[in-house]
């Protein structure tokens, strides 16, 4: 009998140990995500802007092409650049557009000849997609969690094989 | 001493003035009803009386003096009673004695196709009884299997000893079954356990391992057969209430909401008796407001029974349930800091939900050495999700069985019977398809050897989906009980499982969020297994103990995986599974009366084989106790509960839900306190409960916080 209730004496203060610990808790800190770009072919002439964008869904008609729809833009990359690495936390174009835990559905590096950054979608071309085995017409989702760096998201922009156009 | 749990409240109510010298009383249960045979002894004296059938006793010719009496009774808690003072007047007590928690003495089970005792079982089996439900105020059924040792539940999926992952209820490895009668559904093949009539069980028998044999497919991985009330004498009517509030969460952040939410419900159940003819009617509504977002429930469940004895010995019951559900569809939590709140194109998606469950039961008494009974239900379920896509799907599932015992000597004893079933699909997820099932069962059972117990039997199943080959299964099984000693009982079982895929382990083709879908897979084949246990149940004066090993040996288990493109989750076999474990159950009466305690511990080794890691979602340890305190008409209880840390999930899951990876082990308690007394004469009950009261927060399955820490007040009349 003394051995049994030694026993549940142990499993009460294991109990009350375990008490003071909370489990799940909600992790803070920045989210990032990073990866390389690899140009494959010769630069378009009188590009003014290349950016890296994620949106949260993929853009079905021009109406997704909006600041709503916009997760994160990248800082423009050099024209003529054959390789790319990239952090979105160093890397953020505008603090209006901070990428947030979740899943985001279109991640696309876009050119522009417009100097300015423009939400008008006929001024951009999307030339290369984030996509399941290479297949540019089938768009991956990225996972962002919460106070992690998602690493790998990697796009190949094959200039002589431009990837489907979202609507105009 | 064999393992009898023990009673709750026990107290004199009425004193009346008699003879000298005689004891006279009355014992009830807790609803008032009279305990018929209970066994009333003067401790110390061979002197006793059995109650009559009104519950009545008397024990006349007693020296004056001061006496202990013990009461006892099969299934209920037996209790001592000290200091009953015997003189010149006559005291009548009324005795209430409590339904026993869970037992393993003298209790009849059925869930081997015929009534066997508890101990002469040749698989680990735990006996519950439903009072539990109500003390501890589970919401649903499922709430009581998480305290069940070698039970896991992932949110509303079932696992016997690892049989399961999680696979949002498609394809269950558990059956379910009410007096005999499978509760799977015709699509999903699930378990909805709010269709379980709780007010109407008289016991929970769980059959922990494979039981193929005797049922087919779904009990793969155990059978849970939860038996009806028999029909009541005297009319009976029994109200509970109950009212609930979760309370803030740990974490400023995760308050979404700034109320407290609620839950609540109520329900009315009224059995009596026409001559041959007893009836139950039973109503019930209950809400949840949940604790986390879009995860409301609104339900009511009608239930219906009727018993009519044809003649003395041949009996017809026939019972009905109707679910009505309408929910909130929340299938993951948006991220860590948004842990009660679902992902932005979840919040809003709703499931609206209706079913229908009928059963007939004829019991045919051809003698005293044959009896037959037939079986049949029809079991309609209809759901409608609305979300991403409109997802609906119906389907009829119509059953019969026919089942014969027969006592061929002593020591033999056979169980037979031929089975059928047919589901018919509507769904634009799950296609259209048709199912059918044919069986044919027998077992034996010998006894002609001194204190072995020998059983072998075999069935075969033929399953057909009509777009798929029909595919045979044979499932042999054999079982040894050995009493080696009065207080020691061997057994051992080894045997073959199979399990057919369902409809929506086949066909299902959905998107479900996050880019991801649902695709079907029309090549997925039946999974089958082998399975031995040994084991051993000791038991001293007030303490017992359970201990077995076991193995399973999985073919073509099927699980759902993502596909290699990581967009699409499919139903595939996994070529070779395997699971090992050791579970130990111990119970112990510490202070007789008054204080018991029980512990349950499952150490479960499970593997793919081919990837050489542990299966999905199946924790490695897990521990149950429960400690219980009841003076007099006080009831004390603290339940703790310990899940290793699953050591792996669905990596490719963590591409759709965010902070996915959170998992922790789970250490979850739960206090509880009630009181019995009477209200005019009537037996009543107030319980109070508080659940996960150090408010841990864990995940059963990703993304799914478990319920945070809770108070509910439950109050109970039988009048």
């Amino acid at each position: 009998m003394s051995k049994l209730l030694t026993l549940i004496s142990v499993l009460g203060l294991t109990v009350l140990m375990i008490s003071c610990d909370k489990g799940i808790e909600p992790v803070e800190g920045k989210s990032a995500f990073s990866g390389k770009i690899v140009f494959k072919g010769g630069w378009l002439a009188g590009i003014k802007r290349t950016h890296l964008v994620v949106f949260k869904e993929p853009i079905r008609s021009v109406n997704d092409f909006s600041a709503a729809n916009l997760s994160f833009v990248l800082d423009s990359i050099p024209y003529g650049t054959k390789e790319f690495s990239y952090n979105s936390s160093d890397m953020q174009f505008s603090p209006i557009f901070s990428i947030t835990p979740g899943s985001h559905k279109y991640i696309v590096v876009a050119q522009s000849k417009t100097p300015e950054l423009t939400l008008i979608r006929a001024d951009w071309t999307v030339v290369g997609v984030y996509c399941e085995s290479g297949d540019q017409s089938k768009p991956k989702a990225m996972i962002i969690n919460t106070g992690k760096t998602t690493a790998n998201v990697n796009i190949t922009v094959d200039f002589n094989n431009p990837p489907p156009q979202p609507p105009m | 001493m064999k393992n009898i749990f023990l009673i709750l409240f026990l107290f004199p109510l009425v004193f009346i003035t008699a003879q000298t010298g005689i004891l006279t009383g009355k014992v009830i249960n807790e609803k008032g009803q009279p305990v018929f045979g209970a066994s009333v002894l003067i401790v110390g004296t061979v002197r006793g009386a059995s109650a009559d059938e009104n519950g009545n006793f008397e024990i006349k010719n007693l020296p004056e003096g001061t006496y202990s009496i013990q009461v006892s009774a099969i299934s209920y808690e037996r209790k001592t009673l000290n200091n009953i003072l015997i003189n010149e007047s006559t005291k009548a007590i009324t005795i209430i004695l409590t339904e026993a928690l869970i037992q393993t003495e003298q209790i009849i089970v059925s869930a081997g196709k015929y009534e066997q005792r508890v101990q002469d079982l040749t698989v680990s089996t735990a006996v519950l009884q439903p009072e539990v439900i109500s003390k501890r105020n589970h919401l649903t059924f499922d709430d009581l299997l998480r305290y069940v040792p070698g039970v896991q539940m992932n949110l509303e999926q079932v696992s016997i000893r690892g049989s399961s992952g999680y696979s949002k209820g498609a394809g269950a490895r558990v059956l379910v079954a009410l007096n005999g009668l499978p509760m799977y559904s015709g699509d999903n093949g699930d378990i909805v356990w709010e269709m379980i009539p709780v007010a109407d069980i008289e016991r929970i028998e769980i059959i922990k391992g494979p039981a193929s044999s005797l049922y087919g497919s779904t009990a793969i991985g155990g059978v849970i057969n939860i038996i009806t009330k028999s029909s009541v004498k005297k009319p009976i009517t029994n109200f509970r209430s109950y009212f609930g509030v979760y309370d803030k969460p740990t974490y400023d952040v995760w308050d979404w909401n700034s109320s407290f939410r609620q839950f609540y419900g109520a329900e009315l159940t009224h059995s009596n008796s026409y001559e041959n003819l007893g009836y139950t009617f039973s109503f019930k509504k209950f809400d949840n407001d949940s604790y986390r977002q879009n995860d409301f429930t609104k339900r009511y469940l009608v239930y219906v029974k009727l018993n009519y004895d044809l003649t003395k010995e041949n009996k017809l019951i026939f019972f009905a349930n109707y679910l009505s559900m309408n929910r909130g569809n929340f299938l993951y939590w948006k991220d860590s800091r948004n842990a009660l709140v679902p992902k932005d194109e979840d919040n809003g998606n709703i499931v609206k939900s209706n079913r229908i469950f009928t059963g007939l039961i004829y019991h045919h008494h051809f003698s005293d050495e044959l009896t037959s009974e037939f079986k049949a239900s029809y079991y309609r379920t209809k759901f409608t999700g609305y979300g991403l896509e409109v997802t609906t799907s119906t389907a009829d599932l119509l059953r019969g069985e026919v089942l014969v015992n027969y006592k061929a000597s002593n020591e033999f004893f056979i169980t037979g019977g031929m089975e059928i079933s047919h589901a018919n699909v509507a769904s634009n997820i799950f296609k259209n398809p048709t199912f059918f099932g044919g069986a044919g069962y027998a077992q034996a059972e010998y006894k002609g050897i001194p204190d072995l117990i020998l059983t072998a039997g075999f069935r075969y199943d033929y399953i057909k989906i009509n777009t798929t080959n029909g595919k045979n299964a044979v499932t042999p099984r054999a079982g040894l009980n050995y009493k080696f000693t009065n207080d020691l009982i061997l057994r051992a079982s080894v045997g073959t499982g199979f399990r057919a895929p369902t409809p929506s382990e086949v066909f299902t083709s959905t998107a479900i969020g996050g880019g991801v879908s649902v695709i079907e897979n029309p090549n997925l084949t039946y999974e089958t297994s082998f399975s031995f246990e040994v084991g051993m149940h000791y038991m001293m004066r007030d303490i017992s103990l359970d201990a077995a090993f076991y193995q399973n040996e999985f073919k073509n288990f099927i699980e759902p995986n993502f596909t290699e493109n990581g967009n699409d989750i499919q139903f595939i076999n996994i070529p070779e599974a395997r699971i090992q474990g050791l579970e130990l159950v111990s119970d112990w009466n510490i202070i007789p009366s008054t204080l018991t305690f029980s512990i349950g511990y499952n150490y479960m080794w499970s593997r793919d084989i081919a990837k050489n890691k542990s299966m999905k979602y199946r924790p490695r340890n897990t521990v149950y106790t429960n400690l219980r305190v009841y003076p007099n008409q006080f009831e004390l209880g603290i339940d703790f509960r310990y899940l290793s840390r699953t050591e792996e999930i669905d990596p490719l899951m963590l591409l759709i839900v965010v902070d996915g990876d959170m998992r922790v082990p789970i250490y979850v308690t739960d206090l509880m306190a009630g009181y019995n007394f009477f209200i005019m004469n009537v037996p009543a009950k107030v319980f109070i409960n508080a659940k996960n009261i150090f408010n841990y927060n864990y995940t059963e399955f990703i993304g799914n916080l478990a319920p945070i820490r809770n108070y509910s007040l439950s109050f109970e009349l039988f009048f």
